[in-house]
């Protein structure tokens, strides 16, 4: 059994900031959660998935991030507690359901967990979530330590109850992913009932039915909705999470929320500025408690604002502050607007020292020397230089090689679209630089569809889209339908690596199982696609030449969509983890090195970590320790040097 | 010599648009591959001076080094190139009677050249579909099957890497003048491999005025007949002017002012017709289209063809030489319009990596002056 259920209040675990939120859900007595697979929030439905059946929960991946929200608001509307998770690209997707969703309201306690990503270390982009809550008109919550993170969950689904709306509450990467000490509290029982009353009047909160449909009518829901927010802000005054430390009349008050409150603490401790410097660490940070920021601000002529991405909290502050100018006189601010932070990428101790001391000259001197680069310099300067790269036995080395070659072969200056996973990496020399276009989920196909659309312009460059099996079902299957109906002629590319490979072999719709390990009907993708219209057909990709041929077969075929699906399960599959079907190994006599008739085709083109050159002997050599033993590279040696040999099983 | 590699072969000539396809460069190396008649890079190479460059028939092609190397004098711009004789040539009867281009001279001694040991392999062009077919084949049964003219630029050459890279040697090759001047520049171990043998024992040229365009001309043959069901295609000898197309069921004719579009550009800076470089080159016999025109060129070519004619394999007359008038003066204009456009091109004796031609400026006059 988990300890994630372990009944005993006041006992202390270290939890991951995920399993922390995970805790807090429990305690809340959550009763339904959906999520979409998606860094750095995955491990909170994963974790929820293991106490399911203990706990009497309906847990489950959904197939995008705006179902997840539907299926978790379905459960608040039945008079459940519910929680939907995703990481922030998710709540993008779900943007347009989750307007709707703040102006019907819910009823049963309901609470969506965005885990952002400063820095993008897994994402395409370094996107914001901090804002939707502004668009959305929606209490925001920032949990700013582990601890937190568990306890602000059954405080805002509290919180949802009271204002009978949805409620967010922000993570971001080092706090998901870090780890630290958590208090447990109790566990409340496991019984729910569920029963959707709707037969009462139609703007009946309690008793209608829950509908977004406003008619030119916003008094009858805008208005109401945005009475809920003003009571947020009400209840924020006193949220137990807004924490202030420091002097009473400091020289520099920090505002600051989410883990940045860490990196606040760290800096001024190091400087010794603890008696001159206060920290306001917010946990409500939309709508910002007025009265209180305002009671800080009057207490201090310089304000420093430490926040990760976008400046939110630095303009939200401003406004209050130029409100409230008569009442507590002008203030200098510092922030991203000045300079004093960077706006891009993810914050650290070592950036907030540096703004500190920039504003206290006299204190940079005992800045500790241990590490003149700062802290994330240590780890950089022991590790060696390495390129982005798929792992040992992955299928889209293979996949993006073929392709590659298929269209350097066609020769018409065909380029792909790509699309979210690991195979984002087509765009660089690790995917031989074959992608040319890379947005969102879904997006590579309908782009494709809008190019192939071009012809008529003097375009005869083919396209082609590449999209994973779990994002196939998520988003590409309308850019599909799309290509389809409008006989747009490209070329689509199902790298089905069996899962939801990227974020850790999370099932979807075309997996035989679902997120509890019970068997679930598995859409079929290669039927799905013929009965929508296109011309399909399968390849493994670790079949180079048949690959390569078909592919091209199919961007010579005509008008319409096509679709050519290249299965092979992800090397670090379930399935296939720890099982090599070939010991590979390099035969040095016959290995043509940097000489004419190869140039190291293997490590410097291919370039699978488990094939190495060796710089003495000069040829190649196989990694044994990380080959996965697919056997791929013995076909793309000219010389016929590199040797597999099928494991006897 | 001026060789380069990968990189500079690329931009020289297949961005330059001046590749045909002849395969020279491709089986040398992952590299470079060749799909539906178009070569391409794949990837970049490292190697600063490579095979491809120094074999490609369309780029640093030192026609004096070549002529030396063949025949130990320069390169002097004779219209139909260095030759020892020409005839009048057929198939004799120990050669299996089946349908020909022409006089079904190339197949006799492919066959001959088998039989007697001369070679004991063959690089030939067969056809799958209208898509030719590079093959190496080791038996002269084989010869039979390539015997028809594909009138597209084929990757042939590619087939003869392959056989190399496997050890062949003794090798016979059938290919057209841009072919064999490739072939003729890989038996002179440019890149000074120690030992080094030739592996060609018999290189038959085949005339070539141009060719086409395999994707071009299949996108205009696809509108026009069942590709399916093409057996022969032929273009007859002056003043016909008309492509043939012979289907399984009839023939349909294609006016030249048609087909010439589908001509590559590059074809435009050749100037050689009768493929000067090989062994012995092979032609259709103007006004007999059942008979070849045979230039005998080299002493093992000359040698070969004459034990074909005394075992019956080949029949020769000696070629009037009021019969040459022609020949002679479609080779010579060949040979001026490729010059001349090459030149113009800044393609002649021109910065190095970037020069289609070297050779001696006198002779060039000579050949612009040569009327």
């Amino acid at each position: 059994m988990s300890f994630l259920i372990d009944e005993g209040r006041n006992i202390q675990h270290l939890l991951m900031g995920n399993e922390a939120i995970v805790r807090g859900a429990l305690e809340a007595g959550v009763n339904v959660a959906a999520g979409y697979p998606g860094t750095p929030s995955s491990e909170i439905i994963e974790t929820l998935s293991k106490v399911a059946r203990d706990r009497n929960l309906y847990v489950e991946w959904s197939t995008n991030e705006k179902v997840a929200v539907e299926v978790a608001a379905a459960a608040s509307f039945a008079g459940l507690r519910s929680l939907c998770v995703m990481k922030q690209n998710g709540v993008n997707v779900a943007s347009d359901f989750l307007l709707h969703l703040a102006s019907s309201g819910t009823r049963g306690g309901m609470v969506l967990v965005t885990c952002d990503d400063p820095g993008a270390l897994s994402s395409v982009n370094e996107g914001e979530s901090r804002l939707f809550a502004q668009i959305l008109e929606i209490p925001l919550l920032e949990p700013g330590d582990f601890q937190e993170a568990k306890d602000i969950i059954p405080w805002a689904f509290a919180l949802s109850e009271k204002i009978r709306n949805v409620v967010m509450v922000r993570s971001v990467t080092r706090l998901s992913h870090g780890s630290g000490n958590v208090r447990f509290g109790s566990l409340p029982g496991t019984s729910a009932q569920a029963e959707f009353v709707c037969h009462g009047p139609l703007l009946d909160p309690e008793t209608g039915p829950i509908i977004s449909m406003i008619l030119a009518a916003p008094e009858l829901q805008h208005g109401p909705q945005q009475e809920k927010l003003k009571k947020a802000a009400g209840i924020f005054e006193t949220c137990p999470f807004n924490t202030y430390q420091g002097p009473d009349e400091p020289e520099l008050l920090i505002v600051t929320a989410s883990i940045c409150s860490l990196y606040s603490r760290e800096a001024v401790r190091i400087l010794g500025l603890e008696d001159r410097v206060g920290i306001l660490k917010l946990a409500a940070t939309w709508p910002l408690p007025e009265r209180l920021v305002k009671k800080h601000l009057a207490a201090a002529k310089r304000i420093l604002f430490v926040e990760e991405v976008v400046p939110t909290l630095e303009d939200h502050v401003k406004v209050i502050a130029a409100e409230a100018a008569g009442e507590i006189g002008a203030k200098t601010f510092y922030g991203k607007k000045s300079g004093h932070l960077p706006s891009v990428g993810e914050l650290n101790p070592d950036l907030v020292l540096d703004a500190l001391a920039r504003i206290f000259p006299a204190a940079a001197g005992t800045r500790p020397a241990a590490s003149p680069g700062g802290v994330t310099d240590i780890p950089q300067r022991f590790t060696p230089a390495r390129g982005m790269t798929f792992c040992p036995g992955c299928p889209h080395r293979a996949s993006y090689w073929s392709i590659h070659n298929a269209l350097a072969l066609d020769g018409r200056g065909g380029f792909v679209c790509g699309d979210i996973g690991c195979y984002v990496m087509g765009t660089l020399p690790a995917g031989f630089s074959t992608v040319k276009t890379l947005h969102c989920m879904g997006s590579g196909s309908g782009v494709a569809s809008g190019f192939g659309k071009l012809r008529s312009f003097g375009m005869d460059q083919p396209v082609v889209a590449v999209c994973g099996d779990s994002t196939f079902f998520h988003a590409a299957m309308p850019a599909l339908a799309n290509a389809i109906h409008q006989r747009s002629p490209f070329t689509m590319i199902l790298l089905d690596n069996r899962g939801t490979a990227m974020t850790g072999f999370q099932p979807h719709p075309g997996s035989p199982t679902n997120v509890l390990g019970d068997e679930a009907p598995a859409l079929d993708m290669e039927k799905i696609c013929r009965s929508m219209g296109a011309k399909v057909e399968i390849s493994d990709p670790f079949d180079l030449v048949k690959t390569r041929e078909k592919l091209n077969r199919l961007l010579e075929y005509g008008e319409g969509a096509k679709v050519l699906i290249l299965r092979q399960a992800c090397a670090l599959s379930p399935e296939k983890r720890g099982q090599r079907k070939y010991e590979v190994s390099v035969d040095a006599e016959r290995c043509r090195g940097e000489n004419c008739g190869c140039s190291r085709l293997c490590t410097r083109i291919f370039g699978c970590p488990g094939l190495v050159w060796d710089r003495e002997k000069e040829v190649s050599r196989i990694d044994e320790m990380i080959c996965a033993g697919c056997g791929v590279c013995a076909d793309i040696c000219p010389a016929g040097a590199i040797v597999r040999k099928e494991v006897a099983r | 010599m001026n060789h380069f590699g990968s990189g500079e072969l690329e931009t020289a000539v297949i961005q330059s648009e001046l590749c045909i396809g002849c395969g020279a460069c491709v089986r040398l190396c992952p590299y470079f591959d060749s799909y539906r008649g178009k070569t391409a890079l794949l990837f970049p190479c490292a190697v600063e001076k490579g095979r491809c460059f120094a074999y490609c028939p369309k780029i640093e092609v030192d026609l004096d080094a070549i002529t030396r190397f063949l025949h130990g004098k320069p390169y002097d711009g004779n219209p139909l190139g260095h030759h020892r004789g020409i005839f009048i040539a057929r198939a004799g009867e120990k050669v299996r009677k089946q349908s020909f281009q022409a006089g079904g001279t190339v197949t006799a001694l492919m066959v001959y050249a088998f039989r007697s040991g001369n070679i004991r392999g063959a690089v030939l062009t067969n056809r799958k579909g209208l898509l030719p077919e590079p093959r190496f084949v080791t038996r002269s049964a084989d010869v039979y099957r390539a015997s028809l003219s594909k009138y597209t630029a084929a990757p042939t050459l590619s087939a003869l890497n392959e056989a190399l890279d496997k050890g062949h040697g003794n090798l016979g090759v059938v290919g057209t003048p841009c072919q064999v001047t490739a072939v003729s520049q890989m038996r002179m171990n440019p890149m000074d491999k120690p030992g080094f043998k030739d592996p060609t024992a018999l290189v038959v040229g085949l005339f070539c005025t141009w060719a086409l365009d395999f994707r071009r001309f299949e996108t205009f043959l696809a509108g026009e007949v069942p590709l399916e069901k093409i057996v022969k295609i032929d273009i007859p000898p002056p003043p016909a002017q008309v492509l043939e197309v012979y289907l399984e069921d009839g023939k349909r004719e294609f006016p030249l002012d048609r087909i010439r579009p589908l001509v590559p550009d590059t074809c435009g800076y050749c100037p050689d017709m009768t493929a000067e470089f090989a062994d012995v080159s092979v032609g259709v016999l103007e006004g007999r289209g059942d008979r070849n025109t045979l230039i005998v060129r080299t002493e093992r070519g000359e040698r070969i063809a004459r034990e074909a004619e005394e075992k019956g394999f080949l029949v020769l007359e000696e070629m009037p030489r009021e019969n040459l008038e022609h020949l002679q003066w479609a080779a010579g204009n060949k040979k001026k319009r490729g010059f001349l456009r090459s030149r113009e091109a800044g393609k002649v004796n021109g910065e190095p990596g970037k020069t289609l031609f070297r050779l001696a400026p006198e002779c060039l006059d000579g050949v612009f002056q040569d009327r």
